[in-house]
């Protein structure tokens, strides 16, 4: 019974591995039933970015995350440079400045822009005490988001940009900010509506307005709506079945491969289906609260927070919208839309979370 | 206030999962609680989608007359789910197509069987009545009202004018998926192509519930299209209209510019094609003629054509040389027939072969002495030669509203990098006569003779009216007015003077100046030019003509000039007078 454990075994935080394993075979289910009537074969695309995926992850662990968040300022640069020469130098893809092509492949650079905010802000908030200078810091770590924000939705890509705005918060009401200004930055934001608000295109304006009043668009937007609605609401309690699902496989759910795949998960495998896939998302989230409670590192504590409200948010606004609680924005669905780059982040992302687990002792 | 840590920690769990619950109350509510309506929602789908088609502005010529337009037309469409295959003989007779046929079309479709299916285009209006009376019993087939585009004055103009096409899927995935549709049309070339945005409208739609017969029974919302916006061109569609026949079975192209504003008054390039092959159904085979023609009839000369401009090129040589102080108008060459850098040189002929003895600026100008131009080349050297050519634009596009061609400017790094070779003084004076490795196109050359007939005031010209739509346009140059006043000068000369090379362009009715070019573009006869303006005191138009292997300038072109001066006069002529 002399059975022991290697220690760099025991070291892995396991739950996050299999979740991450998990959630990733469950998105190759659903774009497998997603496409498999189509030309393209994103199963087997998806599956060679999955490998990819996973090999950032395990090397993320084994490099730790001290390392990337060294590096946090470089990458940083880097993703903003991206972000401006996506803008100024790539074809538009479907109306938008937000892929680049290299190869066979089309890389997504807002995708990378996320986790490069998260790294960036953790380090800076860590570094700077709460109690002295915090209007000033407060402003530092404002620009720090709000510039890849900007780029991002001049793509115009508003999901993503989106995404940067619960990062900000989470990260600065944890790391201690005044209540007070937590409001001003909230009334800020709202004050700022407008002027982005005209920054938008108008199919994105109507996609807000169709959120608010369907009837606006019958033939566009609200469509959509009511297309994805039936479709997450026919799969019932127990869902048609691997395949199966009509609305999705009929092309009455548009992009039902990237941002409307959880129509399909739903639609097949019904509410018990989707309860599972949400619960894993609850375990991933609160595994890295747990990561978090189990390392006196603050800058490891503000990323692993970071990533786990970049992850709830995305799976929020993403799964909402397909039942109308949120907006159509055209965020993907993490580990489970198509794309590489989202799920290359993602890996990354958690990767980073189980490596600050793996080296909580090194004080 | 301050909360503790661990707190803060328990309000964002608490916020994060919240959200998640609140999903899975939404999910709970969607799928369970009406988890059965929406199962027979999508059991038998009945809301379809049916497009209705924005129409697209018309494009007007500066008179209003009507250069391209669209005129209602009836499609007939079908959708194959709620088609019945019994109806397929029916259907068939009605639009005249073999059951073979309609079984392809409805099976192209088989992935979206709820959208609709083109069956055929543009049918009567009395078949669509007839369909529209049997459409009770005809489930899943309705007409549609579309557009059909129209070209009226079907060659003339049709290069600037340009055309539309369907969008292919390739094409499809790079729009804005809100703006086009799958078989929307879209601008393929000229102001079509650059101002679609502008003319296209933004379609409508209807939402309708069908019953299981696939007949309607109720909109359930509707969305009118918004029609295109209309364009003015500058372009005179009579004038386009006179001076086309001029050229007819050439190669040819002919500019008219309108110096006072600056716009295009004529663009016509031959051959050509009648862009309605592009837009009417049923004449495909046309349209591949037109794509695959060996003249290159789709090939807009007048913009797009590069040649080697010959003498006419001298006049940018005049520039370099004035503009340098490397000559004077007054300085003299004496031209003995040819031209040799020193005893050992070849000779370099001038097309006189008896020699202009020795001339003057003007002189040279008008009779187009090589040797003159070819003595202002080597004194400019290779470098501020083609640097200067470079600023009147030459080798770069002209700011016109439609895509142009850039031409090239020869020099030292370009000869090495392409041809691996170095520079030899005789390509220099080449170069300064219009020849070397030279390539412009018609339009640049009319810049180049606008500039100069309005003394700096004209350059780049316009083809659309309304001034919010134009591109920037570059107006500053900082040439001196008595370097103009000696190329206008010369110019005169070359049509006024008994011993001028363009004296066939002289006109009764106002003083024409011009310089004439006859470009050796081996093998094969030489290029002619003709580039001029009248009158020439206050001037109204600058023109260009240019044939292909027109063999002399002063000859082929300078005829086709004069008539051009005359239709002209005819049309504008209570104005001169």
């Amino acid at each position: 019974m002399n059975f022991t454990v290697p220690k760099y075994l025991k070291e892995i935080h396991w739950p996050i591995v299999v979740l991450t394993l998990l959630l990733a075979f469950v998105g190759m289910v659903a774009i497998y039933s997603a496409s498999f009537r189509e030309a393209g074969d994103y199963t087997t695309k998806q599956f060679f970015w999955a490998l990819v995926a996973l090999g950032i992850f395990v090397a993320t662990i084994w490099i730790g995350y001290r390392a990337f968040l060294n590096l946090a300022n470089s990458i940083y640069m880097v993703t903003i440079g991206l972000l401006i020469w996506v803008l100024f130098f790539a074809p538009p893809i479907s109306g938008a400045h937000s892929w680049i092509k290299v190869g066979p492949f089309q890389i997504q650079p807002s995708e990378f822009a996320k986790i490069a905010t998260i790294m960036v802000l953790a380090n800076f908030l860590a570094a700077r005490s709460p109690i002295i200078h915090q209007k000033r810091n407060l402003i530092l770590a404002f620009f720090l988001v709000a510039l890849p924000t900007l780029l991002v939705l001049k793509q115009p890509d508003l999901g993503s940009a989106l995404v940067f705005l619960p990062l900000l918060l989470a990260m600065i009401f944890y790391w201690g900010v005044n209540i007070r200004y937590l409001v001003i930055l909230f009334l800020l934001s709202f004050a700022s509506l407008p002027m982005i608000w005209s920054n938008l295109k108008p199919y994105q304006q109507k996609r807000i307005l169709v959120f608010m009043n369907p009837s606006i668009d019958p033939i566009g937007a609200s469509y959509t709506a009511i297309q994805s609605k039936i479709a997450v609401g026919s799969g019932g309690l127990l869902g048609k079945g691997w395949l199966e699902g009509t609305q999705t496989q009929l092309d009455f759910v548009p992009e039902h491969h990237t941002d409307f795949i959880f129509c399909v998960l739903a639609e097949e495998f019904g509410f018990l289906g989707v309860l599972a896939v949400i619960l894993l998302f609850v375990l991933l989230i609160r595994s890295a609260y747990q990561v978090m409670n189990h390392t006196t590192d603050l800058r490891a504590k503000l990323l692993a927070l970071g990533i786990a409200s970049y992850l709830a948010f995305q799976v929020f606004i993403n799964i909402g919208m397909t039942i109308g609680i949120t907006p159509i924005t055209g965020l993907t669905l993490p580990f489970l839309s198509y794309g590489g780059s989202s799920l290359v982040t993602t890996f990354f992302a958690l990767g980073l979370v189980a490596s600050i687990y793996k080296e909580r002792s090194i004080f | 206030m301050m909360l503790k840590p661990s707190i803060r920690i328990y309000v964002l769990q608490f916020v994060m999962l919240g959200a998640l619950a609140l999903l899975v109350v939404g999910l709970f509510q969607t799928q369970v609680l009406r988890g059965g309506y929406y199962r027979r929602a999508s059991e038998q789908n009945r809301i379809r989608i049916i497009r209705l088609e924005a129409p697209r502005g018309n494009i007007y010529d500066r008179n209003g007359v009507l250069l391209a337009t669209s005129r209602p037309a009836y499609h007939v469409y079908a959708i194959p789910e709620d088609f019945d295959p019994q109806d397929i003989s029916t259907i068939g007779r009605f639009l005249n197509l073999s059951e073979v046929k309609i079984r392809t079309l409805l099976s192209q479709a088989r992935h979206a069987s709820f959208t609709p299916v083109l069956l055929k285009q543009d049918v009567s209006k009395e078949v669509a009545m007839k369909i529209e009376e049997r459409r009770p019993g005809l489930g899943g087939i309705f007409i549609q009202e579309g557009f059909i585009r129209s070209y009226p004055l079907k060659e003339v103009a049709a290069h600037l004018v340009g055309y539309i096409g369907k969008i292919s899927p390739e094409e499809y995935k790079n729009l804005d998926p809100s703006v086009y549709h799958y078989g929307s049309w879209i601008g393929r070339a000229g102001v079509e192509r650059v101002f679609d945005a502008h003319l296209r409208g933004e379609d409508g739609g209807r939402q309708l519930e069908v019953d299981a017969r696939g007949v309607p029974i109720r909109l359930m919302g509707e969305k009118e299209p918004v029609p295109g916006k209309d364009l003015y061109l500058t372009l005179d569609a009579r004038l386009e209209e006179k001076i086309r026949p001029l050229v007819q079975g050439r190669y040819a192209a002919i500019l008219v510019m309108d110096l006072k504003q600056g716009g295009m008054l004529a663009a016509t390039s031959t051959p050509s094609f009648d862009p309605n092959v592009f837009v009417t159904p049923g004449r495909a085979k046309e349209r591949l003629e037109v794509i695959g023609s060996k003249q290159r009839r789709l090939l807009d000369r007048s913009l797009n054509g590069l040649y080697p401009p010959g003498s006419i090129f001298k006049l940018a040589t005049a520039i370099a040389g004035l503009e340098t102080h490397t000559i004077t108008p007054h300085t003299t060459f004496n031209c003995p027939g040819y031209f040799r850098f020193n005893g050992r040189s070849r000779a370099f002929k001038c097309w006189f072969h008896e020699g202009h003895g020795r001339v003057d600026l003007y002189t040279a100008i008008e009779r187009s002495c090589n040797v003159y131009f070819f003595n202002v080349g080597r004194l400019l050297g290779e470098k501020r030669l083609s640097e200067y050519v470079k600023k009147l634009g030459f080798g770069s596009p002209v700011a016109l509203e439609l895509p142009t061609a850039g031409g090239l400017v020869p020099d030292a790094e370009w000869k090495k990098k392409i041809h691996r070779d170095s520079w030899y003084p005789g390509d220099t004076i080449t170069l300064a006569i219009g020849q070397s490795y030279l390539l412009v196109s018609p339009l640049q050359i009319l810049r180049l003779v606008a500039l100069v007939a309005s003394e700096g005031k004209r350059f780049d010209p316009f083809i659309v009216l309304e001034e919010d739509l134009r591109g920037k346009h570059e107006t500053h140059f900082s040439i001196r007015s008595e370097t103009f006043e000696t190329l206008r000068r010369g110019m005169l000369q070359v049509v006024q003077s008994n011993r001028g090379t363009g004296q066939l362009a002289r006109v009764n009715f106002a003083k024409l100046a011009a310089k004439t070019g006859t470009a050796q573009a081996p093998p094969g006869e030489a290029h002619a030019w003709f580039g001029g303006f009248f009158p020439y005191e206050n001037p109204e138009v600058a023109f260009v003509v240019f044939v292909e292997r027109g063999k002399s300038g002063g000859i082929t072109a300078g005829q086709i000039a004069k008539r051009v001066a005359h239709i002209y006069h005819e049309l504008y002529s209570p104005q001169i007078s």
